[in-house]
């Protein structure tokens, strides 16, 4: 936001409100809409872009970026919990990555600086559950396909040579492109002349207001980048089934947890923060194309959004920091309409074309 | 001066287990039956930990996408090696070496083709995490044995630790590996030198003379291992896939990267330096360590890219002199051998081996499950 808005910006939430017929909310729509698209280098964007859809990328070459972050579903992966690499299965939901440019933290536990996309495009492709790759192994596997080569001497520069680190940033910047699409909340929050369903009105005064939403999900993403316990329900799958418990263990022992083979829940931001007061605590998930990511929650244990929102209104399970609502059911289904409205039509993205490897000239 | 310290180290590193065969001995060549296995004393043999390896030879769970065991590429009806010139290495990968057999490699003072592992535990390991090999990660592997309750019991009753731990995986490999050695009892030159003297051909006898005379192979392949576990460079010729197979091209840019060359080897050359990765020095560039000629009837192909298909191969090669390269050995020179020493050489190659390969059949390799508390502590608490 800049200066100019941030002076605008009360008046224009409190006129949105008051458009609503809500002038008793005390809160103002701490919401905000998608600033102008990422200003990124073209050619490192479309090697990016190539790059996501490339399974050499992985360990096997089997397994892309796109494997786990499908476009179709706004690059979330539509299972309960992500399958991760070829022998792995991992214990948390694959998050959706529109406007991921966006987000302050990363990863459920926040474990990433969202600053950094480069950074974290390499820990998924090097990671043993998710992509299980080695950097110097992908970069000599692009060096060895031409077209992709070609791309890499565009981004890069004509003498450039495939190099690791680089080829995160060109993931890191096909990702800055990647944007969720201008929504009804939008035009509501820019202050265009729109038409809301009744259902859409009731439910954005309750998310300000008596749904407490806001207080977490806020900002452009409809998150505040903080960690929360709400008691969601363990997925019992993570101890029925002993490769997803072996990622889960794994990941306590490489974060450092003292005696982690104690450990069988999924600690959240405790493996970061080493604080018991962070057990069970997960990064407030962005709102913005919501209805293509489901199922919901860090652990998919919700499959739509009516059970999240009544979720919220128990306030949460055990140990949660949330208080009951009290909502009836037609304020949660004029909560669910709300936040259906924060997800536009997915745009097709089309797939880069798979190339194949050519041979270089042998030194002798 | 520098470099003649290292290259000092370098030969007292290497040259520990050739004192075997210069040890003086009534037989040329030191030749003799494999004398009891060396075990280090941190690791200690026993039936369990042998068991214990025995299972995790064969277990797929430790690469990275549990697609890929020891097994895999040391397979006991292919001469506990590989059919394929270049191993097969992890999937999307080719290796751009022979995997070679691990039958007597006990005896090896130095493990792989270029002395990069100081025993089988490193090796165990190198090939477990290496990405053209096995591809795993350690705390992955580890974490997979410790949700296989078979495991977690043998573990704890071989190393008395509550959980499995991966360097102790390790170990119990080795330890099996050290089992898997040639029989005296069956093999006809081990018969032979015990006095039996129909145990060999009169053709193999042939060979013999020619072996530590004429064709000279006892300068290298002496002793009871049949090998001066010194490194050679012979110029054994390129294998067509480095030319052929972009995996292979892929592979050997990564080796020479991963392994630190200078930036003029990795960008204008894809040779393989051999024990010179080890070394530093240049003077080692395309040196490889002297193959055992035990059980060669079972582990074809040959060389350290398996370049040649047959024995007869090998032997027409060292018979020109060997090939083109650096730091070619100067025991190598053209033998001017017939068709019949040829054979007779062969003959007597073949003699080295069992009389039947030695087989395992795979065992059954434990399950994972559940940990036990794991469904009980995962309830909201």
């Amino acid at each position: 936001m800049n200066g100019w808005q941030r002076k605008i910006w009360p008046l224009l939430t409190a006129g949105v409100l008051a458009c609503l017929g809500s002038t008793a909310t005390a809160q103002s729509l701490r919401l905000e809409p998608l600033p102008p698209p990422a200003k990124v280098k073209p050619e490192l964007a479309k090697l990016g872009w190539h790059l996501f859809f490339e399974p050499r990328l992985s360990g096997d070459g089997s397994r892309s970026c796109a494997s786990c972050h499908l476009p179709s579903r706004a690059f979330a992966d539509g299972q309960p919990l992500s399958r991760g690499y070829n022998g792995t299965e991992y214990f948390r939901n694959a998050p959706g990555l529109l406007s991921v440019r966006l987000k302050t933290r990363l990863m459920w536990d926040g474990r990433l600086d969202g600053a950094d996309l480069p950074t974290a495009v390499r820990d998924m492709v090097t990671e043993a559950h998710f992509m299980n790759a080695d950097g110097r192994l992908i970069q000599e596997r692009i060096r060895q396909v031409p077209e992709l080569l070609a791309l890499w001497r565009e981004a890069f520069g004509a003498q450039s040579q495939p190099y690791g680190p680089q080829l995160f940033v060109a993931i890191a910047e096909f990702l800055k492109t990647l944007d969720s699409g201008d929504t009804l909340v939008d035009r509501v929050l820019r202050g265009d002349k729109v038409a809301l369903p009744a259902a859409v009105r009731a439910g954005m005064v309750l998310f300000a207001g008596k749904g407490q939403c806001v207080r977490c999900h806020n900002g452009v993403l409809g998150t505040d980048g903080k960690a929360y316990r709400l008691g969601v329900p363990e997925n019992p799958a993570i101890a029925d089934e002993p490769l997803r418990m072996i990622t889960l263990l794994r990941h306590h022992a490489t974060m450092g947890v003292p005696n982690y083979m104690a450990e069988r829940r999924d600690p959240g931001s405790y493996v970061v923060s080493k604080d018991p007061a962070d057990r069970g605590r997960f990064v407030t998930p962005a709102l913005r194309g919501l209805t293509h990511t489901g199922p919901y929650m860090h652990n998919g244990m919700f499959a739509t959004l009516e059970e999240v929102v009544a979720f919220h209104d128990q306030g949460g399970g055990p140990g949660s920091e949330l208080q009951p609502l009290g909502l009836s059911a037609g304020e949660r289904a004029a909560l669910v309409a709300f936040l259906r409205t924060w997800s536009a039509p997915l745009p097709a993205m089309a797939e880069p074309p798979a190339y194949d490897y050519w041979l270089t000239g042998s030194a002798r | 001066m520098k470099q003649h310290l290292a290259r000092g180290l370098a030969a007292l590193l290497l040259a520990t287990a050739a004192s075997l065969a210069a040890a003086a001995d009534p037989v040329p060549g030191g030749f003799g039956p494999l004398p009891p296995v060396s075990i280090p004393a941190d690791n200690p043999m026993s039936a369990a930990k042998v068991e214990l390896g025995r299972l995790l030879f064969w277990d797929k769970r430790l690469s990275g996408n549990a697609s890929t065991s020891c097994a895999s590429c040391h397979a006991p009806q292919t001469g506990w090696g590989e059919p394929e010139a270049l191993s097969r290495g992890y999937p999307g990968t080719r290796h751009w070496r022979n995997a070679q057999t691990i039958l007597n490699a006990a005896y090896y003072s130095r493990l792989f083709w270029d002395g990069a592992a100081d025993g089988l535990e490193q090796q165990a390991q190198s090939a477990a995490e290496g990405a053209v090999a096995g591809n795993g990660e350690a705390a992955m592997m580890e974490m997979r044995l410790r949700l296989v309750p078979e495991y977690v019991a043998r573990f704890r009753e071989v190393f008395g630790t509550e959980w499995p731990r991966i360097h102790h995986a390790w170990q119990a490999i080795a330890a099996f590996q050290r089992t898997l050695v040639s029989d005296a009892k069956k093999v006809p030159f081990d018969r032979w030198l015990a006095g039996d003297a129909a145990a060999l051909s009169r053709e193999a006898q042939r060979g013999y003379a020619l072996f530590i005379g004429k064709a000279g192979c006892v300068q290298c392949h002496g002793g009871p291992l049949l090998s001066d576990q010194a490194f050679h460079a012979l110029g054994v010729p390129r294998h067509a896939q480095s030319a052929s197979n972009p995996l292979v091209q892929i592979t050997a840019r990564w080796q020479n990267l991963q392994r630190g060359v200078s930036e003029a080897q990795y960008k204008g050359s894809d040779d393989d330096l051999g024990l010179a990765y080890l070394t530093r020095n240049p003077a080692d560039a395309g040196r490889f360590r002297t193959p055992s000629l035990r059980e060669l009837r079972y582990t074809a192909p040959y060389m350290h890219n398996g370049v040649f298909a047959t024995l007869r191969d090998v032997v027409d090669f060292f018979d020109r002199g060997g090939g083109e390269g650096p730091n070619k050995a100067p025991q190598l020179r053209p033998l001017g051998l017939g068709a019949t020493e040829k054979k007779d050489l062969v003959a007597f190659l073949e003699s080295l081996s069992m009389d039947q390969p030695l087989l395992l059949a795979p065992p059954r390799v434990p399950e994972s499950k559940p940990l036990a508390d794991g469904g009980m502590n995962a309830r909201p608490r």
